[in-house]
């Protein structure tokens, strides 16, 4: 295996390292079993060093000797002066950014189980040369030899494989907790040309969370007449409260933020609880984020692009989880909006993408597809019963086992699907075929099992074989994973808006072969059985067996169904029991029955293939 | 329409001999041929493998995802009888407002809860007097004091560890030592 090559997102406040594992990027976590790492430094009185989380938490007993930010410092003749037990140590800004580096990369040896020697670091767009080289000579110091350094959007743009795209212009928006940052980019041939950046090195997630304490303590205040700022405990449980509520507010429209016991006077307790909805916290940040903007037109006019020829725009940052910087940043760039990828994580993300490249494991993997939608058959009552779920890698096989629905059953038809929803008829029909020639056998007792292998090249084969005679009867569909993104974007858009429906129907469908089974299994029970049942009872479960039969033909509704089904389940409990227990091992019903046809008796053949039918739509 | 699904590619002589035998696979054409069959079927294995590899990373992310939420389901289950005793306590209270058998109910819930996190081997961490450690503590204050340097004066809020691992840090203050002053003096 070739030397792995690890990506590091250096940041102000937080560090991320990540690594290419099989083709795909991996977040490595670090010691304290979390995925980010705090950029700080610290020398205890001892002379210990302390970096990332623990460094962060005795920031303040030590403030003289714990290094916070240390990235805005970078390519600066600025020094840290630390004492430690009387010894003054001059560090430069590279030094410490190469402790955390270093932590970085005993992290990344941890996790790979190796010596780790190479690393592509990022770095904003706008550093100058010497900034660079001091980040390089970080990476030196810290024992790691840095095979590239990118810039912080390109690396966000590789994490969403946007160089193997068709020539175009992105914007990347990076609202961090401490800094923020624009960045056009042109990106043809997998080159990546940065056209303007720009930014506000003191605008974050940061200043949102102390709105949100002021508001608070403003509150408090107004209520109590009590002023929290004096009281340390009381501040950082709102600090902590504020993030909370912030965090909350991106997938919720209202957040309590509830303190009891957050002060006391003579009169007693003071408890804090206060209501944020959304719109309100957005109203606090709203000048920090129409600043954001004006930013992003200061930025269009110096790459001389206008909104309307961003193709692309890429969020970074965990602040760019608010929704109002989503609505923002959509009004004003009318192109695509990419925010799959975790924001703290993407930079990573990419540096180690591009350093699977520099080590050449990306030429060894091969590129390989996934199947846009979830490839199904049809089964008992027309539903989809997926064999390979959408967004599976191929090439892939998968197997099921199906039975019939009828008794005898001479023939399944095998009706090949593709699409998200839970009825056959509401997906796309990519073929069908007939394996004939079951031997005669009771309904559920054939066992046909049914592969589905997709070859690399997206063409799918669907085998059914009866496992009793070692029949197969097969198709070849050449089209399944060669939908148009459109199309899938509008089967899947289809899949979500009638998810309610799919499921009543599908419920419904459920029922119908959990009914018919019923009726079956107690009819077969009572011809087992019959005789030691009661005249009595055994005619009333014969007159609600055929009152069941009645409801299915007349195609009744779910609930009537469940009501007629427990009305025999009840009457016919002990019988059915035994019956059930029997039929518990039999496979799940399948395939639509064929005409049927007694007596066809064929011996196995020993494995010959027959002809398929099929047409192919 | 062809119905092979499985190929076994490769010649027998190419698989069971890796050096062709002179004898069994004499034309220099066929040779190649199997080597380029046997290309061919390593390079679909290759492929198969690494596809496989994609979706059990896929299927472990989605595993893990169900397993989390099975567990804070757990974790849920283990504390709704807290939150149905105080509702029961609430009620109580509301009926015959009799402080102190309130506050005795409110004890016993207490009591479980304390129960619970001990059942899971969650200890509270000991702070004041102790001398500050960043694995186990949060320093909110640092204050001049008689006291040593670096222990701790007040706890602000408890902190917990589960076995080796800090669930959360303590929030304390802790001393600087002596004022500048104090210190000039001696």
């Amino acid at each position: 295996m070739k030397e792995k090559i690890i990506g590091i997102d250096l940041g102000t406040t937080f560090s991320c390292v990540a690594v290419l594992e099989g083709g795909s990027p991996t977040i490595i976590t670090n010691s304290e079993g979390e995925r980010i790492t705090p950029s700080v430094v610290a020398f205890t009185d001892g002379g210990e060093r302390l970096v990332g989380r623990l460094a962060r938490r005795q920031a303040i007993t030590n403030p003289t000797r714990t290094i916070a930010s240390i990235k805005r410092q970078m390519g600066t003749d600025h020094r840290i002066k630390i004492d430690v037990q009387g010894k003054t140590t001059e560090y430069s800004p590279e030094q410490i950014s190469a402790m955390i580096l270093q932590k970085l990369k005993q992290d990344a040896e941890a996790h790979l189980g190796g010596r780790v020697n190479k690393a592509v670091i990022t770095v904003p767009a706008y550093f100058n040369d010497a900034q660079r080289q001091a980040t390089k000579d970080a990476g030196t110091i810290a024992g790691l030899e840095v095979m590239r350094i990118i810039n912080e959007p390109t690396a966000a743009a590789l994490a969403y494989g946007l160089d193997k795209q068709h020539e175009q212009t992105i914007l990347v928006y990076d609202l961090g907790g401490g800094t923020f940052d624009v960045s056009i980019l042109e990106i043809g041939d997998g080159v990546f040309d940065v056209l303007a950046t720009d930014g506000d090195t003191r605008l974050g997630g940061d200043d949102f969370d102390q709105r949100v304490v002021d508001w608070l303590l403003e509150e408090f205040r107004k209520d109590t007449g009590i002023s929290l700022t004096g009281d340390p405990s009381a501040m950082q449980r709102l600090r902590d409260a504020a993030e909370s509520a912030k965090k909350e507010l991106s997938s919720r429209m209202e957040t309590t933020i509830n303190l009891p016991y957050i002060t006391a006077d003579a009169s007693g307790p003071k408890h804090l609880e206060k209501k944020l909805t959304r719109a309100k916290f957005e109203a606090m940040i709203d000048d920090y984020l129409q600043r954001t903007i004006s930013i992003v037109d200061a930025t269009l006019r110096e790459s001389g692009k206008t909104a309307e020829t961003i193709h692309q725009v890429v969020l970074v940052g965990g602040s760019t989880r608010i929704p109002k910087v989503q609505e923002l940043v959509g009004k004003r760039i009318p192109g695509k909006i990419n925010r799959e990828i975790n924001p703290d994580e993407v930079v990573a993300a990419g540096a180690a993408i591009q350093g699977g490249v520099l080590a050449g494991e990306v030429d060894e993997i091969v590129l390989l597809d996934v199947t846009p939608l979830t490839l199904s058959i049809e089964t008992l009552g027309g539903v989809a019963t997926p064999l390979i779920e959408r967004n599976t890698t191929i090439p892939t096989e998968k197997t099921k086992t199906f039975t019939t629905a009828d008794d005898n059953q001479p023939a399944v038809e095998i009706h090949v699907v593709q699409g998200e929803r839970k009825m056959a008829s509401d997906n796309k029909s990519l073929g069908k075929f007939q394996l004939t020639g079951l031997p005669p056998a009771p309904r559920g007792i054939p066992q046909i099992d049914v592969t589905f292998n997709i070859d690399a090249d997206g063409i799918l084969h669907v085998t059914a074989k009866d496992k009793a005679t070692e029949k197969t009867a097969s198709i070849a569909i050449t089209d399944s994973s060669r939908l148009d993104s459109t199309e899938i974007e509008r089967m899947r858009k289809a899949a979500s808006e009638h998810a309610e429906e799919d499921r009543r129907k599908s419920e419904h469908a459920e029922i119908r072969n959990r009914a018919d089974q019923l009726t079956y299994s107690v009819e077969k029970a009572m011809a087992d059985l019959g005789a030691k049942v009661d005249g009595k009872k055994r005619s009333e479960i014969e007159d609600r067996v055929r009152a069941l039969r009645a409801k299915l033909e007349e195609n009744a509704s779910t609930d009537e169904l469940k009501h007629a089904m427990d009305e025999l389940s009840k009457s016919a409990q002990d019988v059915v029991s035994k019956a059930y227990g029997e039929a518990q091992g039999a496979a799940q019903p399948g395939g639509p029955a064929g005409e049927r046809e007694a007596g066809g008796g064929d011996e196995p053949d020993d494995g010959g293939y027959i002809d398929a039918e099929y047409d192919k739509k | 329409m062809p119905d092979e699904t499985k190929s076994n590619p490769a010649s027998e002589c190419a698989r069971v001999e890796p050096k062709p035998a002179p004898d069994a696979c004499a034309s220099p054409e066929s040779a190649v041929a199997a080597k380029e069959e046997e290309i061919r079927s390593l390079v679909d294995r290759l492929k198969r493998l690494q596809a496989e590899f994609e979706n059990y990373r896929k299927r472990i992310l989605r595993d893990l995802a169900a397993v989390e939420e099975r567990t804070s389901d757990r974790e849920i289950l283990a504390v709704l009888p807290l939150y149905d005793n105080l509702e029961r306590a609430f009620s109580v209270y509301a009926e015959d407002a009799n402080v102190e058998a309130f506050v005795a109910g409110v004890e016993r819930i207490f009591g479980q809860f304390a129960q619970i996190l001990d059942q899971r081997g969650v200890r509270r961490i000991p702070t004041v007097g102790e001398r500050f450690d960043p694995s186990l503590h949060e320093a909110l204050l640092s204050i001049h004091s008689p006291q040593e340097r670096n222990l701790i004066l007040e706890e602000f809020s408890p902190g917990y560890v589960r076995g080796e691992r800090t669930l959360q840090p303590s929030k304390v203050s802790v001393s600087q030592g002596p004022t500048q002053v104090e210190k000039e003096e001696r």
